[in-house]
C-alpha cells in the first residue's frame, strides 16, 4: 500500500467563510419550510406509503398539514411543470384502474353462481390432454413486488438464449391492497399495452394486509373472506388483462409462508385469494404453488435440501427467496414456460 | 435511515436545531446526540443497535484495561483480544455464511459429510465502518496515540450518524478530540456544508441512480442478452456509478458533519485521473486506504523487508481490503486486480516512463476492468460479461443522457480543478437563505428525477 504524501491527521480545513450555527439553523430550516410548500402533497403521499409504525406516524405528522398547504398553493403544480421531463416514470392514466368501472368478462362478474363457465375454466392437462402450446415466445414480462427480485434476473438469465427478450418490471413497496402507492389494475393494462407480452409472471404479495375501501365508507380489514373476495376480484382483473383474451400465458407465484405469524396469516389469505382468481382462467392462468415448495405443511424453513445439500433458500428477513430460493423458483416456471411454448420446448 | 429521504428530512433540520442548542451543556448534548445517531441506526433494525453497544462497550473496556494495564504483554494480550473480537463478530455477521457454503462445498466435493450448520444472518448495515473505527479506537490507544476517552465519547465516535453506517472511517484520533470541547456556534462552515449535501445529493440521486436504472443494472444482470456496444458503455458507466453513489453519499456525511461543526476527513479526490495505481488509492476511498497501510500493510512490514515480502504485504493489503467489501469471490478478485497492478507498478517503478496519458489510459482502463467482478453478481457472470464483449451487435441501451452523463463525469475529474472549486466557493459564499433556497431547489430538481420505487440504497451500505 502505497505512502499517502500529506499527515492524514491533520484534517482538511473547510473552505469558505465561517458563519454562526443560528445561520446554518436559518438554511436548513428555510430549505425546509421551501420544500414543504412546494413537496407538501409529496411528504405526504410518502407518508401513505409507509408500512404503519413510528416513522409513517412521524412523516404524517409533518406531511399531513404540509400537504394540506401545499394543496392551497399553485406553488406545487407550477413545480411539477418544470420539473416533469425529469420524472423517469410513465404516468399511470387511462382505463382499468381497480376504481374504475369494471372491465367486461368474467373478471366483472366475479367468481359468484351466475358466472359463466368457459373452457377457459379448464386447464387441459387436467383433463388428460394435451395443452395447446404456443408458437413461440418473444416477450416475457417478470413483474411484482421485491419478491420478484432475484427471480426476474434469474428468468431472464436462463432464456437469453432463446432468443426471448426479458422485461423486468418489479414495483417495490407495491401491493394489490396498496394501491394508493401502484394501481396494479392501472399498471397490468399498461404493462400489457406497452410491452404485448406473451407470458407473464407475476410474484407479489410482501407489501399486503392492507384494508380494502368497502361499501359506505367503511373499510375491509384483512384477512377474513371478505377481504380475500376483494383480493381475488382485484387479482382476477389482472389475470384478465395479462392473458390477453387467450394470446398469453400467465404464471403466478404463490406466497412461500414468511416466518412472522402475522404475515404468515395474510399469506395464507393472498394464496387462497390466487387460487379462486385463477379459476375462470385455468387455461391459461397457472398457479404455481411456492407454498408447498419452500414451506411443506405450512411450516417457516429458511433452508432445504437442494441437490442433496443442504442450502439456504430465504432472506434473513424471512419474506423473500435468496438468490439459491429464486433459483429453485426459476425451474419451476422454466418447466411450465416449456410446456407452454413450443419455441422453448 | 437514508440520506435522501423524507424520513432523514424531518430528522435532520431537529437535530440540527437541538443539537446546536444543547451544544453548550455538553452533559445534555452528548446523550442527546448518541439518542439520535441510535435512533437513525434502529430505523435499519433496532436489534443491530445491541451490536453496537456491544462493540462501543467491548473496545471501550479493552481500552481501559490497556490504559491501567503497564505490563506491555498484558497490554498487547487486550488488544489482540479486542480486535480478535471485533473481526469475530465482522466474520459472524459477515462473512459465516459465505464460509460455511465454501467449507461445505468442498467437504462434499472430496466425499466428506462434514456440512457446518447453515443460518441466514442479517448482516447489519455498516458493520465494516463501525468495526474498523473501533479497532482504529483501542488500537491507538494501545499505540499511546490517544488516551482513553469518557464511554460517552466512545459511544459518540462509534455511532455519530453523518458518518454511522458507510464513512468516511474517521479514525478516533481525528474525532475524539472534537468532542473534548463544545464547538464553537460561531464558526460554522455552513456554505461548504451546503454544498456539499448539494454536490452529494446529485451525484447520488441524479447522476448514480439514473445510470444505475438505464443501463447498469439491466447490463450486469442479464449480459448474455446484450452486445459489446451496451456491455462496454456498461462498464464506463459502473465506474462513474459507483464513483458518484459512494462519494456523494461520502459528501452529503461531511457535509452534514460540518453543519453540526464537526469536520471528517476527505475520502475522494478525483480518483479517475490517477496515472498510477498507487495514486489511484491515494484519491479512492482515501479512508481506507489509510486504514488498511497504518493497520494491516506497515505492521506486516510495509516495504521496508525486501522486495519480496513488499510484493506479498501489498497482495495480502489488496486481497483483504478487497474482501473487506463482500463475502464473496468477486471481491476478492478485485482485490487481486489491484494488487497485482500495485505490485507491477512497484517492481517497474524508475524503470518504465511512460507519458502520462498513455499512464492514464492503462490505468484508468484497468480499473474499470476490475469493476466487472466486483458489481457481477458472480465470477460466472463476470465471465460471461467479459466475453460479450467480443459479441459484436446493436447498442441498445445508448442514449444520449446515459452517455453524455457517463463521459461528463469523467471528463469533469480530468479537468483542472481550479475554475470548479471557485464556482464552489462562490456558492459558499452566498447569504444563508440563498444557500437554503439553493438546496430547497437542487432537492426538488433532484427529487423529480427519483422513480416510483424510491432512492435506492447507497452501494456501500451492504459493505
Amino acid at each position: 500500500m502505497p505512502a499517502t504524501e500529506r499527515d492524514p491527521f491533520i484534517l482538511d480545513r473547510p473552505t469558505g467563510r465561517r458563519l454562526r450555527a443560528r445561520d446554518a439553523i436559518v438554511c436548513v430550516f428555510f430549505a425546509a419550510v421551501l420544500l414543504l410548500l412546494v413537496e407538501g402533497s409529496s411528504i405526504r403521499s410518502s407518508g401513505q406509503k409507509m408500512d404503519a409504525g413510528v416513522e409513517r406516524t412521524v412523516v404524517l405528522a409533518v406531511g399531513n398539514p404540509a400537504g394540506w398547504i401545499a394543496d392551497r398553493l399553485p406553488l406545487a403544480d407550477a413545480a411539477d411543470r418544470v420539473t416533469a421531463f425529469l420524472s423517469p416514470d410513465d404516468k399511470l392514466t387511462g382505463a382499468g384502474g381497480f376504481d374504475s368501472a369494471p372491465v367486461a368478462g368474467p373478471a366483472a362478474t366475479g367468481a359468484g353462481a351466475g358466472a359463466p363457465i368457459t373452457r377457459d375454466s379448464f386447464d387441459a392437462t387436467d383433463l388428460g390432454a394435451k395443452p395447446t402450446r404456443l408458437p413461440e415466445l418473444k416477450t416475457l414480462l417478470v413483474t411484482g413486488d421485491s419478491l420478484a427480485q432475484p427471480l426476474d434476473v434469474q428468468l431472464a438469465r436462463r432464456v437469453a438464449g432463446d432468443g426471448v427478450r426479458t422485461v423486468r418490471d418489479a414495483h417495490l413497496g407495491t401491493g394489490i391492497s396498496k394501491s394508493d402507492i401502484v394501481d396494479w389494475g392501472l399498471l397490468s393494462t399498461q404493462q400489457v399495452k406497452q410491452r404485448t407480452p406473451d407470458a407473464v409472471v407475476m410474484f407479489m404479495g410482501a407489501n399486503e394486509g392492507f384494508p380494502f375501501p368497502g361499501a359506505g365508507g367503511r373499510q375491509v380489514e384483512c384477512c377474513g373472506p371478505e377481504w380475500a373476495v376483494v383480493y381475488a376480484t382485484r387479482a382476477r382483473r389482472m389475470m384478465q388483462t395479462y392473458r390477453r383474451r387467450g394470446a398469453a400465458r400467465v404464471y403466478w407465484l404463490t406466497l412461500p409462508l414468511p416466518r412472522d405469524a402475522p404475515r404468515q396469516k395474510i399469506a395464507r389469505a393472498v394464496n387462497a385469494a390466487i387460487a379462486v382468481a385463477a379459476q375462470p382462467f385455468r387455461s391459461q392462468v397457472r398457479v404455481l404453488d411456492m407454498a408447498d415448495v419452500f414451506t411443506p405443511d405450512g411450516r417457516y424453513r429458511a433452508a432445504m435440501a437442494v441437490g442433496g445439500r443442504e442450502t439456504i433458500v430465504r432472506r434473513p428477513d424471512g419474506i423473500h427467496l435468496n438468490d439459491a430460493g429464486a433459483n429453485i423458483a426459476t425451474g419451476i416456471v422454466l418447466g411450465r414456460l416449456r410446456a407452454d411454448f413450443e419455441s422453448l420446448g | 435511515m437514508v440520506f435522501p429521504t423524507v424520513q432523514f428530512a424531518v430528522f435532520f433540520p431537529i437535530v440540527l436545531a437541538l443539537s446546536w442548542a444543547l451544544m453548550r451543556r455538553q452533559s445534555i448534548w452528548k446523550p442527546f446526540v448518541l439518542a439520535a445517531s441510535y435512533l437513525f441506526y434502529s430505523v435499519a433494525s433496532p436489534t443491530f443497535c445491541i451490536l453496537l453497544a456491544g462493540v462501543t462497550l467491548g473496545n471501550q473496556a479493552a481500552a481501559q484495561a490497556i490504559h491501567r494495564s503497564d505490563d506491555a504483554r498484558l497490554r498487547k494480550r487486550i488488544v489482540a483480544a479486542a480486535v480478535t473480537a471485533d473481526l469475530l463478530a465482522l466474520g459472524v455477521f459477515k462473512y459465516y455464511g459465505f464460509f460455511a457454503t465454501e467449507v461445505n462445498g468442498a467437504l462434499d466435493g472430496v466425499g466428506l459429510g462434514l456440512p457446518l450448520p447453515l443460518a441466514a444472518i442479517a448482516l447489519p448495515v455498516g458493520i465494516s465502518f463501525i468495526v474498523f473505527q473501533a479497532i482504529s479506537y483501542t488500537v491507538d490507544v494501545y499505540r499511546g496515540l490517544l488516551p482513553p476517552a469518557k464511554t460517552i465519547d466512545v459511544g459518540l465516535y462509534l455511532s455519530f450518524f453523518p458518518h454511522l453506517v458507510a464513512g468516511p472511517i474517521v479514525r478516533a484520533r481525528e474525532f475524539i478530540p472534537q468532542l473534548q470541547s463544545p464547538r464553537d456556534p460561531r464558526k460554522v462552515a455552513v456554505g461548504a456544508g451546503v454544498a456539499l449535501i448539494v454536490i452529494g445529493l446529485v451525484k447520488k440521486v441524479a447522476v448514480a441512480d439514473f445510470l444505475a436504472r438505464e443501463i447498469v443494472d439491466p447490463v450486469f444482470g442479464v449480459p448474455q442478452a446484450y452486445a459489446a456496444p451496451d456491455v462496454l458503455l456498461a462498464s464506463y458507466a459502473y465506474a462513474v456509478q459507483i464513483f458518484c453513489d459512494f462519494s456523494g453519499y461520502t459528501d452529503i456525511a461531511i457535509g452534514l458533519a460540518l453543519l453540526m461543526g464537526f469536520v471528517f476527513p476527505q475520502n475522494f479526490d478525483r480518483p479517475y485521473r490517477a496515472a498510477s495505481f498507487g495514486e489511484f488509492w491515494r484519491r479512492w476511498h482515501m479512508t481506507l486506504s489509510r486504514f488498511l497501510r497504518d493497520f494491516l500493510y506497515i505492521p506486516l512490514g510495509g516495504n521496508r523487508k525486501g522486495k519480496l515480502k513488499t510484493v506479498r504485504n501489498l497482495m495480502i493489503t489488496m486481497v483483504l481490503g478487497g474482501l473487506w467489501h463482500g463475502a464473496a469471490w468477486g471481491f476478492v478478485l478485485w482485490g487481486t486486480i489491484h494488487g497485482v497492478a500495485l505490485v507491477v507498478e512497484h517492481q517497474f517503478r524508475g524503470r518504465v516512463r511512460l507519458p502520462r496519458w498513455l499512464a492514464w489510459l492503462l490505468v484508468f482502463h484497468i480499473v474499470v476492468l476490475a469493476w466487472i467482478p466486483f458489481r457481477a453478481p458472480d465470477l460466472g457472470l463476470a465471465g460471461d460479461y467479459v466475453s460479450r464483449l467480443a459479441h459484436w451487435g446493436p447498442a441498445t441501451l445508448w442514449s444520449v443522457p446515459v452517455v453524455l452523463v457517463t463521459f461528463l463525469v469523467i471528463a469533469l475529474q480530468l479537468a483542472p480543478a481550479r475554475p470548479l472549486d471557485a464556482l464552489r466557493v462562490r456558492f459558499e459564499r452566498l447569504h444563508p437563505a440563498a444557500l437554503g433556497a439553493s438546496m430547497a431547489t437542487v432537492i426538488m430538481f433532484v427529487a423529480a428525477t427519483v422513480s416510483s420505487q424510491g432512492v435506492p440504497p447507497f452501494i456501500y451500505f451492504s459493505f
